[in-house]
């Protein structure tokens, strides 16, 4: 789109970026979490595809690495949901015996595997949500 | 603490919605409608603030400035496919 737009976006998709971030990161405390903030970066990707147009998307963006993301994603939530496996599945035992994210309640570091577990669900939506949107707008096949 | 200014102010922001509501309905072309959709996000992401200063809750606010972020990216996609699409 036209310069405006672009000078915009510039300023734009860091903040969109840096506030999808803390409602990551902040899910245990504030609204929001791992789905809402994933969703907000993926909003800046939304941006950066239509104030710079799907030829510098995909000059970014790069299948493999996006795909990687996503499964690791998921892994990584099992991962923690198996951590206190001996005595069941989502014990939250970080919380209850853990190294870290142990601290007082209301803290950034508390409540056991919650922020790690929003930490890779907000990866994991906003490498999808991407995913899917690129892949809509290589979608040609009306311009035959 | 309830404070009652909020909610009359956030009633005046009400009104001010459904008149660009009124023009969603009955705009006889598809710019109209949008224009009257940005009119109404930005209303709505007034009336977020005036609620949650009305509840007394800050983190209310969280959800105003992501809405006006995400509103922004909906207007643009919209004006985006009526000036022609992508590329």
């Amino acid at each position: 789109m036209g310069l405006i737009v672009k000078t915009t976006a510039r300023a734009t998709i860091p903040l969109i970026g840096i506030f999808g971030a803390y409602v990551v990161s902040h899910g245990h405390l504030t609204p929001g979490g791992g789905f809402q903030g994933g969703a907000t970066i993926a909003g800046a990707g939304i941006l950066f595809l239509i104030a710079f147009g799907l030829g510098e998307m995909k000059r970014r963006y790069n299948h493999h690495l996006y795909s990687a993301l996503e499964g690791l994603g998921g892994l990584v939530f099992l991962g923690a949901a198996m951590l206190g496996l001996g005595v069941a599945f989502f014990y939250n035992t970080l919380w209850h015996s853990g190294p870290v994210f142990n601290g007082q309640p209301g803290t950034l570091l508390s409540a056991g595997y919650l922020p790690v577990m929003n930490l890779v669900v907000g990866l994991k939506v906003f490498a999808g949500l991407v995913s899917a949107m690129v892949a809509i707008a290589a979608f040609r096949r009306w311009k035959e | 603490m309830m404070a009652p200014e909020f909610f009359y102010a956030a009633i005046i922001v009400m009104i001010g919605a459904f008149l660009a509501l009124l023009r969603v309905f009955f705009g006889p072309s598809v710019p109209d409608r949008v224009v009257g959709v940005d009119t109404l996000n930005t209303l709505i992401v007034a009336g977020m603030v005036l609620l949650g200063a009305a509840y007394d809750r800050t983190i209310y606010i969280d959800i105003a400035i992501v809405y006006a972020l995400l509103s922004y990216v909906g207007t643009l996609a919209i004006a985006k496919y009526l000036q022609g699409g992508l590329e």
